[in-house]
């Protein structure tokens, strides 16, 4: 136990948040587990403006989407199928476009459910990145550069925001890759620990990939586990007085606190059974299908209902008051064949997905949540062995809804057979710049001091925010 | 800067080379640091002489004192031995070594604690699973189909068994790629040099590929991959479809490697299955019946058994039906039936047989016949499917990558912009060759790459930060001169690692304190100039191994096998409810499991949770440093999971066993889990805390003969949950 002397002697040696969380421990114990959240580096904090958002869900298509056959309608490039160009030929998309709803958005047949919400999507058609190589584009896309490690968005967010529910993460990442930069993509780099994204599943490894385990010891009292923890807890500062940086120190109790805080409330989030069957068909989740998230070695398009469930969980989580959920889909690289593959990923994902923003305007919670659809880059014009289509980063797109874009919105413009990004380009930064304003965060502001600079997600060159999308 | 600019890294001029590199592109890729042979530098002087103890350390200071910084102190013993026991041996110290240690005023201490280490068995199975990373080492196909490779335990064992004989890291790379053609007459090494081919074998395939040509091309890219990956540091797989967009790497040299490896059969084992979940079967390779390996599975099959198993075939056969689907389930468990009765002779001796490579035959000799491995009785015919090719030969360039886009044939050969004098393939694949090129002295990188590798698990951070790529896309060393000195010092002392290991730890640099200093944090907060020893999270089967160790149920015997070896042939996981690869999940999530994590079973895709949630190796791909992440999942696991109860129950036992008092007892679980006595304060809390413990287990209604128990339990538990005891300082 600390004296009050010892406390703020630690506090000016720089244990302050240690002895801090001493203090709250020791008050959690006193309170018998009366629900104080406790204000600690996730408590809300006040953002720079009003902002349009509160959460984010990120549906990341890892391995690159067509954007020429799905959200960039490009009738020249149809028209002008198996001609030279560059030093290949060009590919018509085999797909059908048409318009859709009042505001008459170009989507491909591909996206038939998501197609009815277009009113609601707004299409960052003039997107572009710095490379057209995966793991640095997937790094770039979640850290804002891939030249060294850095916080990733969510992190930048919760680090940001706080959360509204400490008792459960705020940054939840479904399945995501151990490739393409792995745990760069939710880690915290300099951030702390505690704003890092937790992993569900994961692709590459076993267990349930819609589940979180051990979350109950079968044989302890949450109130006897509580004096086990404030002991463990009690190590725990005694290690960060004992030679092991306090940044570590502190990350491993935030982590054991989240965790036990986790126990209580978790497992009911996490927990569909309680929906409707109607809202588990409209996900496209049925009792009958295999469990699985992503069968295999996470390289194909999703099997089963996984992706249904994992929409379905975001919800959930949104709702329970996570910041940030993210949830990737693999096996978008579709060097060959292109057609069958877009049908099978797309078909993965199309009815999911619109569930998702159905659910979410229905409810109410669309206009507070921003929800994002994309990948890394995009795809190139020609054709790569006969019916594929290789990288491209100079011009995709990315799609956003909900949370104070404006909806039924076309933004930018790639050249006339999709190449190049020409109007309304929108850069990472600048896409970075734009959801943090969304969520009430200048990126200028937004920074963080590390190695004697002012780091923040937008690097040094900095970000605009695409105000022509603001509702 | 520009975003353009920032793609360069400074040497724009070779970066993004188009079409065929002409000599002159080569020559200016040449000049780039990495493809540079070593540069022997002399040391340089330092103005505090009296710091450093080695060469290494005034390569370090030199940079220290030029950017006004300074080293901290040095670590104190107790620390000391406790890190270099976890990096050497990846386990503890015990109690009595830390004060024999501590105890030992003579100039040679640390060397005797260096050099016990070094001599351990458990030294191989720290290090060799280093290198089974890199090896992106598993004991099944992973992909779509995943399907149980049972012979590759004997590559793990034969890397454990490289690392503790320290084995020449030239001779190691050799023996990799090319051990089949090392001639020897002792059937020993012979057995160990084909099993040591393994390592082109046990990478992830497709067995569900229909197109043989697609399948031989992805094949030998993955070859490509790891090989150029782990030995080279360089990805040259990138130029599988495109001059490689960044090194100076054009196609042909992709392909001049690919026809290396398409000359190449690759033995890996699996059968034919249903629902063509696996066309892709192959024969495994004999191994000389002398050579006194064990079979890793029951050494004889019963003539019972054998009856038994021929009697469950016959049946099977004639079941005469129409349904399809009943067909191919029965053809499904008549494979399953062949591939026990062919693990065995006819005389029911097991059948000594390893995963590897060996040549194929010279064009216009016959073709394969010989060495059918299990399951190879269905034939490959049924599936239709070929299109590999057969013989020794050079590869086409495939267009893009595509199998139906053939251009022109390269002759099999090297890397070209590091090749000042290519070795000539007269005949054979040109893995001999292939293996004589990289375990080179000539050859800019190997060395550097294996010493920045060893260097990164000693001190944290490789000296090239990118550890598996050493090409433009990667970053420059950090100490140019150091990188070299050690590689020169390595490749002159016989290319051996624990020599290489040993001059690092005994540096000062390797032991100095871990505080972070706030001046030197602000200059160089990733501690690139090494002015502190950096704490570190234990790596998960550091962890696992450490908390089996205090609480002494750990098996320190390596087994024989591994559970996939005694499952054998067939999917790894079930494709049925209750099917065959039931007993698989049954295996990985064995809690009970007491030996050395690095004989857990890998399965690809389905990593044990002791293993996954710390951050273990994807073995996918080439993993050269490890992530480490502090989620709560993690945290869950150390406070839920029933391996963390079950261990913390046996050490509490063993801990109270040890006193007479409670005072006693508490000085026993610190000095066993921590390796240091306790604190006056901290001997109050821990009292404190089983007094409080015992008073909210006993409110849970635990029996009151229970309480003792279980308070301990929970004190143990949370000593190994703790930060003291997850990292090494």
């Amino acid at each position: 136990m600390m004296s009050r002397r010892e406390l703020l002697k630690s506090t000016a040696s720089g244990l302050g948040y240690l002895a801090f969380a001493a203090l709250a421990h020791d008050q959690a114990t006193r309170q018998s587990r009366a629900e104080s959240p406790s204000p600690g580096p996730l408590a809300p904090k006040p953002t720079h403006f009003e902002p349009k958002a509160k959460h984010v869900i990120f549906l990341c298509m890892d391995g690159a989407p067509s954007h020429v056959d799905s959200f960039q309608y490009k009738p020249k490039l149809q028209a002008d199928d198996g001609k030279p160009y560059a030093r290949g030929k060009l590919l018509g998309s085999p797909f059908q476009f048409r318009q859709h709803g009042q505001s008459g958005l170009w989507i491909s047949e591909l996206f038939p459910a998501v197609a009815k919400h277009a009113d609601d999507l707004c299409l960052l058609n003039g997107m572009h990145t710095d490379l057209p190589n995966h793991p640095q584009a997937y790094l770039q896309m979640h850290c804002g550069i891939f030249q060294s490690p850095r916080p990733s968005l969510g992190a930048w967010l919760l680090y940001g925001l706080g959360t509204e529910n400490s008792n459960v993460p705020g940054f939840v990442t479904f399945n995501p890759p151990s490739s393409n930069g792995g745990a760069a993509n939710y880690g915290s780099s300099f951030l702390p620990a505690v704003y890092q994204g937790t992993k569900i599943g994961g692709g590459r490894f076993g267990g349930d990939p819609n589940q979180v385990s051990n979350l109950k010891n079968p044989n302890r009292s949450p109130r006897t586990q509580r004096v086990q923890l404030d002991f463990l807890q009690e190590l725990n500062r005694s290690a960060g007085e004992n030679g092991i940086d306090t940044s570590a120190v502190e990350g491993v109790i935030d982590s054991y606190e989240l965790a036990f805080r986790m126990q209580a409330e978790l497992p009911q989030l996490m927990d569909l059974s309680g929906e409707t069957k109607a809202t588990q068909e409209q996900y496209g989740i049925a009792a009958n299908r295999a469990r699985g998230g992503f069968g295999g070695g996470g390289f194909g398009p999703p099997s089963g209902d996984g992706f249904g469930r994992q929409c379905l969980l975001a919800r959930r989580l949104i709702e329970g008051g996570v910041r940030f959920v993210e949830i990737n889909v693999p096996g978008w690289d579709h060097h060959r064949d292109l057609k069958g593959s877009m049908q099978r990923s797309c078909g993965a994902v199309d009815k999911p997905i619109a569930a998702l923003l159905g659910d979410l305007k229905q409810r109410g919670l669309l206009e507070e949540t921003l929800v994002i659809w994309g990948g890394e880059f995009g795809r190139s014009p020609v054709v790569q062995g006969g019916d594929g289509r290789d990288h491209n980063a100079k011009g995709y797109t990315i799609w956003m809804a909900g949370g104070g874009v404006k909806g039924g919105l076309a933004h930018g413009q790639t050249d006339e057979y999709g190449y190049e990004a020409v109007e309304g380009k929108v850069h990472i930064h600048d896409w970075h710049a734009t959801i943090l304003h969304l969520l009430g965060l200048d990126s200028e502001q937004l920074v963080f001091n590390y190695a004697g600079r002012e780091m923040k997600i937008t690097d040094v060159k900095g970000g605009n925010v695409v105000n022509e999308i603001l509702t | 800067m520009t975003r353009a600019s920032l793609l360069c890294f400074g040497v724009a001029s070779i970066a993004l080379l188009g079409g065929r590199p002409a000599a002159a592109q080569l020559q200016e890729g040449q000049k780039y640091w990495a493809f540079q042979a070593p540069q022997k530098v002399s040391p340089p002087s330092v103005k505090d002489t009296a710091w450093p103890h080695s060469d290494i350390d005034r390569f370090l200071l030199a940079r220290l004192e030029s950017k006004g910084l300074h080293p901290v102190g040095d670590a104190d013993k107790r620390t000391l031995i406790r890190r270099i026991t976890f990096d050497l041996i990846g386990l503890p110290p015990l109690p009595q070594e830390v004060d024999d240690f501590v105890n030992d005023s003579s100039s040679s201490a640390l060397e005797k604690v260096v050099d016990r280490l070094l001599d351990s068995p458990r030294f191989g199975e720290r290090w060799g699973r280093h290198w089974l990373d890199v090896a992106r080492y598993a004991e099944t196909t992973g992909k779509t189909s995943n399907f149980n490779y049972p012979q590759a335990w004997r590559y793990r064992d034969y890397v454990i068994a490289s690392f503790n004989a320290d084995k020449p890291y030239d001779q190691f790379i050799k023996e990799q790629l090319a051990g089949d053609l090392l001639p020897t007459d002792d059937p020993k090494a012979k057995a160990e040099r084909l099993i040591a081919t393994g390592f082109l074998a046990i990478g992830p395939k497709a067995l569900d590929e229909r197109s043989g040509l697609q399948f031989e091309l992805d094949v030998a890219d993955e070859q490509i991959d790891v090989t150029t990956q782990a030995f080279l540091g360089l990805t040259a797989a990138c130029a599988r479809c495109h001059d490689h967009k960044f090194d100076p790497i054009p196609m042909q040299d992709y392909y001049a490697l690919a026809g290396i490896f398409r000359s190449t059969q690759t033995c890996y084992g699996t059968v034919p299955y249903i629902f063509i979940a696996s066309v892709r079967p192959t024969p495994l390779l004999p191994l000389p019946a002398d050579c006194g390996l064990p079979a890793g599975k029951p050494d004889r099959l019963t003539t019972e058994e054998r009856e038994r198993i021929q009697k469950q075939i016959d049946d099977l056969q004639k079941r005469e039906t129409t349904d399809q689907i009943v067909r191919l389930v029965n053809f499904e468990q008549l494979t399953l039936l062949r591939a026990r009765l062919d693990a065995y002779d006819a005389d029911g001796n097991a059948k000594l047989l390893a995963m590897g490579v060996r040549d194929k035959p010279s064009a216009g000799r016959s073709p394969f016949g010989r060495g059918r491995g299990p399951g190879m009785g269905m034939g490959m015919g049924m599936f239709g499917a070929s299109g590999g090719s057969a013989a020794i030969a050079d590869s086409p360039i495939h267009l893009r990558g595509e199998p139906n886009q053939r251009g022109e044939v390269v002759p099999r050969g090297f890397l070209q912009v590091l090749s000042r004098k290519p070795p000539v393939i007269k005949a054979g694949s040109g893995r001999r060759e292939l293996a004589d090129w990289i375990a080179n002295r000539d050859n800019p990188l190997t060395a550097r790459v294996m010493v920045n590798r060893v260097w990164m698990h000693l001190f944290g951070r490789g000296i090239v930060p990118t550890l598996d790529n050493f090409g433009v896309a990667g970053q420059p060393p950090t100490n140019p001169e150091l990188l070299d000195h050690l590689a020169i010092t390595f490749m002159d002392d016989g290319w051996s690692v624990k020599g290489l290991i040993r001059r690092m730890v005994l540096s000062r640099a390797y032991q100095l304190g871990s505080h972070l200093d706030a001046a030197n944090a602000q200059a160089d907060p990733e501690n690139a100039l090494v002015w502190r020893m950096p704490p570190r999270r234990l790596d998960a089967e550091a962890l696992r191994d450490s908390m089996l160790s205090v609480s002494g149920l750990l098996d320190s015997t390596p087994p024989v096998g591994s559970a996939v070896a005694r499952m054998g042939e067939g999917p790894s996981l079930s494709i049925f409810p209750g099917g065959a690869g039931g007993r698989m999940t049954q295996a990985v999530n064995d809690t009970r499991d007491n030996h050395r994590s690095v004989y857990l079973a890998i399965v690809r895709d389905y990593m044990p949770e002791s293993m996954s949630l710390f951050d273990a190796a994807d073995c996918g791909m080439v993993i050269a440093q490890r992530q480490s992440t502090t989620v709560p999942s993690q945290s869950l696991y150390m406070l839920n999971s029933s391996f963390s109860q079950r261990v913390a129950e046996a050490a509490a036992g063993r801990i109270y066993e040890s006193g007479a008092s409670d005072e006693e007892r508490i000085t026993a679980a610190y000095r066993l889990s921590y390796g240091r006595e306790a604190t006056a304060q901290e001997q109050g809390a821990a009292k404190d805390f089983l007094t409080r413990f015992s008073a909210a287990a006993a409110r849970d209604r635990v029996p009151a003969f229970r309480l003792n128990k279980e308070s301990w339990a929970a004190l143990c538990q949370a000593m190994f949950a703790s930060a003291e005891f997850q990292f090494r300082k």
